[in-house]
């Protein structure tokens, strides 16, 4: 009894000693305390003098929050990014890894709510999903992709590049590279006849081999799974269009179609679907270990990323359905409280010459995903020729590029991946 | 020096509790106001007890969750403790400095590389089912037990009971071997068999010291994130892994929700802590 | 009855081998797959060894930059907790005052409050009073789970402490300084050794503490390692595993004897 009433006099005490504190920190939170050194950086770039934008880059240190899920991506983006940026710009690359990218968004609305001018982040490899966030937030940078020099390179007519998720890039992100939904099989244990080309054929196919299919939860870090369940949704509503805007009547009238799939599919799954791999990785390791006959994946190269980076065996290829193959492009965006805007718009122009966009679909290079510029727009004839090798070069486990151009459909409206992945736990998952 | 007028042992206290303080009590004072939305997330800063209701609703994945972590945390704590009193009891028997340091060997793999190592030991894919094959026992992944990332928490509580039976073990020990070995002796020569003196003799002797550190073990296992993150299925989680999922939604209303989840886990385990300390005391 | 001391012999040492196997059994998986690649199941033993995850492990500037990030939160940390930890301890140890047992308990709070609830709370702030993401911030954070078990180690052995030393160095004529230095420090080095290498290893093992105040900018080999393990490459998961647990590793095999005394204090965060 002593014991416990000294515990209550403890609890008292702490509230007591700290009640103070927190009415100051009230007050600061109200008035953002300014920082006498904090260098001033919003604003007064001149995008339209590039010379200016690399002198004031110089010797800035860039922070790339970037996905860290992959070692051959990481590898890839220090060797040739980093490399770059040292050599010809004098920046350095600071590298962040994230299990999720939804972890940077949570750090810039943090600091946005902590009354912070100048973050932490200076470029984000974002998604659709999270650029809506951030945009609804109003904390991105803006009017700066198209001022880009390398810009000229994109297609900006490209409603796949203009709408992210049919959301409106309105200037506020640059593209990378683009990706398109592919599955991978192992020519060594299955027979490329009896591959599934619907989803129809999957659900035959997985409940004749029971246990030897899953696909990836869709949820936080499981955006391929999300993909693949809109590729199902798209089949079971009969078309991709209707789904380019947002519509909640749609929605309801194809959803429980939906999930009707899934709930029929779930008993021929791996572990009867009582669990799903939550990420690419899991599903790979599942995958290359023989206990799942299909893997998934975005990657142009197909395979070719997980073979170099000896996660999969050497049999290991891509397939695609005849339809409804979910492709698009990604983008980086920079925040508006960044604190090097600078060295992150020197970098988001990097990613766009041709000589790197040359090298980012390589297999070899392990990054694996596609071009973002429009080939024919490259003038300079030599880089134009190394693009086109590049593409010509990505081999066996790659799935052919003109299967991937007739399965080839655009992403939905931002609102659905959401729906989807709530509606998914709660009608699928924890059913 | 010694009994210096002046002197006062609060004056060398004072650093370390003024630390010790300020960070917790600001850390819980922080933790209340975010989960009643008094320090909020997006724009006002108003007491609302939303994130509560949403939390502790019937229907919220709260409960489920919860349940999930009682029953990993009982079962680790259950479990480790009978198998740490057999294996002291045994161990008190003997002399000799190998076994104690043997129990120690664990405190070399820190929980995170423990739950790892069993990952790629007790997986379906695993190593052990690996050697399952070659010993002609399975065939297929699927043949093999599923030990980790499965439903019940199989395999974080065997990472639990794992790293905690060493814990418990050495507990007991240092009741066992602090006792003179009298009452043992005494009983045996009144003719007690093996099982009524562990039963009449030992057990009582070692139950406070051994519930105490069954309480604590219970309260660490129920608060930590680590192992049914690394070890766990997407659902059912345990409460740690939701309140961290939330608080890190990138949809920020998300986070007091975090909040209410983390407050309810240090409220179970400060009122485990006091049982803990107060059969301490009774000892 | 020597025959029964030879089994004796014999099968303690026996035992012994096996515990030690068992030590090593994880540093033997972490190396199979650490050096391997393309190790499929159902092999049961790697087909295809590799220096390449160590080469790329080691020329990766995250995994060095990690390590040595580490090594220096965890030295800071265990110095500050050392020099907040000797006066508190001594006082516990060695006198008996009004209140005693509510200081005791007063610092025994932070073994209870659990490192999620201390970070989710001081993860806001933190962040207003620009400590987020900072080294000095994370250093902070994690003094809360070391410092209890740093005062638990010295309190004790200031129990055993016999201060007539420090007495007679006095009326020898040394100064307080050179009595703290050349005797209490002295008879107290046993101690503060294990106390130093455990508050060490608890800060160098630390992941939530470090996720929720570092906020991705503090990169500590557990965030690489966790981030890795979920469902990532076994490969690098083992190597990041096996340079995680070299440090702990060596501080437990050279501090073993000592262990006895004090490890089952701060086993619990672990």
């Amino acid at each position: 009894m002593k014991r416990f009433v000294f515990l209550l006099v403890v609890l008292t005490m702490l509230l007591a000693a700290c009640a103070p504190s927190v009415a100051i920190s009230q007050s600061a939170a109200t008035n953002p305390p300014v920082t006498a050194d904090a260098p001033t950086v919003a604003g007064e770039l001149d995008l339209n003098n590039w010379d200016s934008v690399l002198a004031a880059a110089k010797g800035q240190t860039v922070n790339w929050y970037i996905w860290g899920g992959s070692d051959s991506i990481n590898a890839f983006v220090d060797n040739f990014y980093g490399v770059a940026l040292r050599e010809r710009y004098g920046i350095t690359l600071n590298r962040v890894p994230l299990a999720d990218t939804a972890d940077a968004v949570n750090q810039v609305l943090s600091e946005k709510q902590a009354g912070k001018e100048i973050g932490a982040v200076d470029l984000i490899w974002i998604n659709g999903e999270n650029f809506f966030t951030l945009k609804q937030a109003d904390m991105l940078y803006k009017d700066w992709a198209q001022q880009l020099p390398n810009s000229q390179y994109v297609n900006w007519e490209n409603p796949a590049i203009n709408l992210d998720f049919g959301n409106p890039v309105e200037n506020m992100e640059s593209p990378w590279s683009s990706a398109q939904f592919q599955f991978i099989y192992d020519s060594a244990r299955t027979n490329a006849n009896e591959l599934p080309r619907s989803y129809a054929e999957l659900k035959d196919w997985a409940c004749a081999h029971p246990g030897r299919f899953t696909y990836i939860a869709p949820g936080p870090g499981g955006f391929l799974g999300t993909r693949f369940a809109k590729g199902a949704l798209y089949e079971v509503g009969g078309g991709a269009e209707q789904w380019l805007n947002f519509d909640q009547a749609l929605w309801d009238q194809w959803s429980p179609e939906l999930w009707k799939y899934f709930n029929e599919l779930e008993p021929c799954l791996w572990r009867n679907g009582e669990t799903y791999p939550k990420d690419e990785s899991e599903l790979v390791n599942l995958f290359a270990n023989n206990e799942v006959d299909f893997s998934m994946t975005n990657d142009i190269t197909g395979a070719g990323r997980w073979i170099a980076d000896g996660r999969m065996p050497k049999t290991a290829r891509a397939f695609v359905f005849e339809k409804y193959m979910i492709g698009d492009f990604n983008y980086v965006s920079i925040p508006l409280n960044a604190p090097n805007k600078a060295a992150a718009l020197v970098l988001a122009n990097l990613l766009l010459e041709p000589e790197f966009q040359a090298a980012q679909i390589l297999p070899e290079n392990g990054f694996g995903l596609g071009y973002a510029i429009d080939v024919d727009r490259v003038t300079d004839k030599t880089a134009q020729t190394a693009l086109q090798n590049a593409a010509a070069k990505l081999g066996d486990s790659a799935t052919p590029a003109s299967d991937l151009a007739n399965s080839l459909v655009g992403d939905s409206a931002a609102e659905y991946p959401n729906l989807l992945e709530q509606g998914w736990q709660e009608n699928v998952l924890q059913k | 020096m010694r009994g210096h007028p002046l002197f006062s042992p609060w004056l060398s206290l004072a650093p370390a509790l003024t630390i010790v303080m300020v960070l917790l009590g600001a850390s819980l004072l922080y933790a209340v106001a975010e989960s009643m939305d008094f320090i909020s997330v997006i724009g006002q800063d108003e007491i609302s007890l939303n994130a509560y209701r949403e939390t502790l609703n019937l229907n919220s994945e709260f409960w489920i969750s919860l349940g999930f972590s009682l029953w990993i945390s009982i079962a680790s704590t259950f479990i480790s403790s009978a198998l740490a009193l057999l294996l002291a009891v045994w161990l008190s028997e003997r002399h000799g400095d190998a076994d104690t340091l043997a129990l120690n060997w664990n405190l070399a793999f820190p929980h995170l590389v423990w739950s790892v190592a069993l990952l790629l030991f007790l997986s379906q894919s695993g190593l052990l089912a690996r050697w399952a094959v070659a010993l002609g026992l399975i065939s297929t992944p699927a043949d093999f037990p599923i030990l980790v990332r499965d439903r019940f928490g199989i395999g974080i509580i065997l990472s639990y009971i794992s790293k905690e039976i060493p814990f418990l073990t050495l507990t007991i020990l240092a009741v066992l071997r602090s006792q003179s070995i009298g009452y043992d002796v005494v009983a045996e020569n009144l003719g007690a068999g093996r099982w009524q003196r562990l039963r009449y003799v030992t057990i009582p002797q070692v139950m406070p010291a051994l519930l105490a550190g069954a309480l604590l073990v219970f309260g660490f296992i129920f608060s930590s994130y680590e192992v049914p993150a690394l070890l766990g299925v997407g659902y059912p989680r345990a409460l740690p892994v939701l309140a961290l999922r939330f608080f890190l939604d990138p949809d920020l209303r998300a986070r007091s929700e975090g909040m209410v989840i983390s407050l309810v886990i240090t409220l179970i385990v400060s009122v485990v802590a006091v049982l803990s300390l107060k059969i301490e005391e009774r000892e | 009855m020597s025959r029964y001391n030879q089994m004796k012999h014999t099968f303690t040492y026996t035992l012994r081998i096996l515990l030690y196997l068992i030590l090593i059994a994880p540093l033997l998986l972490f190396a199979a797959y650490a050096f391997s690649t393309r190790w499929f199941f159902p092999q049961p033993f790697p087909v295809e060894w590799t220096m390449g995850t160590f080469q790329r492990a080691i020329n990766d500037s995250r995994t060095l930059s990690s390590m040595a990030q580490g090594v220096w939160i965890a030295f800071l940390v265990s110095i500050l907790s050392l020099i907040l930890a000797l006066p508190t301890a001594r006082v516990l140890g060695l006198r008996k005052f009004r209140g005693r047992q509510l200081a005791w308990l007063l610092l025994f709070l932070p073994t209870v409050i659990p490192p999620l609830a201390v970070g989710m709370g001081l993860n806001i702030l933190f962040l207003r009073i620009g400590l987020a993401g900072t080294i000095t911030g994370v250093v902070l954070a994690h003094i809360i789970p070391t410092l209890p078990y740093t005062i638990f180690t010295l309190s004790s052995a200031f129990a055993r402490f016999d201060e007539n030393y420090e007495y007679q160095a006095l009326a020898l004529g040394a100064s307080p300084w050179q009595i703290f230095l050349k005797v209490t420090l002295r008879m107290m080095t046993p101690s503060l050794v294990v106390a130093t290498l455990f508050a060490f290893l608890i800060s160098w093992s630390q992941y939530l503490l470090t996720l929720l105040i570092g906020g991705g900018q503090v990169i500590t080999l557990p965030i690489l390692l966790f981030s890795a393990a979920s469902g990532g490459n076994p490969s690098i998961i083992a190597m990041l595993s096996l340079l995680f647990v070299a440090p702990p590793v060596m501080v437990i095999a050279f501090t073993a004897r000592s262990l006895n005394q004090h490890g089952n204090e701060i086993r619990e965060q672990y």
